[in-house]
């Protein structure tokens, strides 16, 4: 199974907020389990679409300094209704906190007018050659998956990172919880 | 792809706490799409992996009557990822249960190092949940679900 | 054990914190649950199951959040609770204040009676019945 679940980015406030959109469609093959009799979006696929949205305004915000942006924590996650194939389903994101190597977030998930998740969650950044500098080719390449990814989902009108001279794996970005 | 993020109970007590494990492979195709340069296991499949011991624990509370539905994750931490080569084992206990609801409390465990924690709540949904235009029948516990604690069962000779 | 009315707001504000991911500074004693606070209803369990743990209680279901008068027709007509329906909601619910909610007694307003006050004066009678 491909895992995206972000299919285009429709609006972005850099550092601040982003909409984005995923469209369920009864070819995804996990509908067929979940569940043969009443397909519907995985809530845990609901909370990722919020969580994907997070992590590309954090990768526009810091020009995708950062190979990893994982999800660390998630609170408050509370499913309202159901998003069936046929539904697009839209979530905002607001950006609470933003520091170099975490974030917060708050966000919601809406099919049409309905609100059908919320949550609150946070990320941590990072590279793995912050732990082990014979990683900093993959990180590379994992960097650069992402911005193949980000040119193929973000919409017109949507700001690209402003290029920075980052250099990555310098000092050692904390990748576990103080 | 099967929606199935564990391979099989290693632990049940009826009404009161399951353990399950999950292997995690370089042959998912999801572990090499996350990260490519890095293969793990997406976070949220961790989650997923404990919604379902946690509800085929609740649902067999009940002798599977209902349909059991997360309808929130209170809370989910993680410190560290599976990766292949691994073996994620999710734990969870049953804290409270009636027709409505379930509670659980739940830690994920990464090779026996303790590695985050989910707890959850479930809803009982039947037809009065009817502005969410449900089937009839019980769709959430189908062979898949039910074969995992079946041969667990004959495992441990219940 | 908390004793003073500060005390048990300084503890329910922490369950509301936990449990709806609100601020603290949100949590004031006339804000509602649903309206101002954000509350789903699977949250009401929620706050129910961390009140338990919070101050060592048993809430009996109904006895906190009554889930069994709007759907009795002997209590609801026309969307508006009848005389028997406003008795039995005053009888389930002492730690509710009544006063705004009298004159209308619309069905469609009753979460509004469930504000951070009426936690905290169930958990007081609570206590003190302990």
């Amino acid at each position: 199974m491909k895992f995206a679940l972000i299919d285009r980015i429709t609006e972005l406030e850099p550092g601040k907020r982003v909409v984005a959109v995923k469209a369920v469609s009864l070819a995804e093959e996990y509908l067929a389990d979940h569940f043969a009799t009443f397909p519907v979006l995985p809530g845990v696929l609901m909370l990722e679409a919020v969580v994907e949205g997070a992590v590309w305004l954090v990768r526009q915000h810091e020009d995708f300094a950062h190979s990893f942006v994982l999800l660390k924590e998630a609170r408050n996650v509370t499913y309202k209704s159901f998003v069936k194939p046929g539904q697009v389903l839209r979530i905002e994101v607001h950006c609470r906190q933003l520091a170099p190597d975490s974030s917060e977030f708050s966000g919601t998930g809406r099919c049409d007018d309905t609100e059908v998740v919320k949550a609150r969650f946070a990320l941590r950044h990072f590279n793995l050659a912050d732990r082990d500098p014979g990683m900093a080719q993959a990180d590379e390449r994992l960097v650069a998956t992402a911005r193949q990814r980000w040119a193929l989902i973000a919409g017109r009108g949507v700001p690209q990172p402003e290029r920075r001279g980052v250099s990555r794996g310098s000092g050692q970005a904390k990748c576990k919880t103080e | 792809m099967r929606w199935i993020w564990i391979d099989t109970f290693t632990e049940f007590e009826s009404g009161k706490r399951a353990s399950a494990v999950k292997n995690v492979t370089l042959a998912e195709e999801h572990v090499h799409d996350y990260a490519p340069a890095s293969p793990m296991l997406p976070p949220p499949l961790m989650i997923e992996g404990m919604a379902q011991t946690a509800g085929i624990l609740v649902g067999e509370a009940r002798g599977f009557r209902e349909n059991v539905i997360l309808a929130k994750v209170r809370r989910a931490t993680f410190e560290e990822y599976g990766r292949p080569g691994d073996q994620i084992t999710y734990t969870a206990v049953l804290d409270s249960i009636d027709d409505t609801a379930a509670t659980t409390r739940g830690e994920v465990f990464r090779n026996g190092d303790r590695i985050g924690t989910v707890d959850l709540i479930f809803s009982h949904l039947n037809q009065s949940a009817s502005d969410l235009d449900l089937p009839e029948h019980n769709f959430v516990f189908g062979d898949t679900f039910l074969d995992l604690l079946r041969s667990y069962r004959i495992a441990v000779g219940d | 054990m908390p004793t003073t009315r500060e005390d048990v707001f300084k503890q329910v504000e922490e369950v509301l914190v936990d449990a709806l991911g609100v601020d603290e500074d949100e949590v004031s004693e006339d804000a509602t649950l649903t309206g101002d606070l954000g509350a789903e209803s699977i949250d009401f369990l929620d706050i129910v199951f961390r009140l338990e743990k919070k101050f060592s209680i048993k809430i009996p279901r109904g006895e906190l959040f009554p889930d069994d008068i709007v759907n009795n027709p002997d209590y609801v007509e026309n969307g508006k609770f009848t005389p028997a329906g406003m008795t039995r909601l005053k009888t389930a619910m002492p730690h509710a204040d009544f006063s705004d909610f009298e004159a209308d007694a619309d069905v469609a307003k009753m979460p509004e009676l469930f504000t951070v006050r009426t936690l905290i004066n169930y958990i007081e009678n609570k206590l003190q019945a302990a």
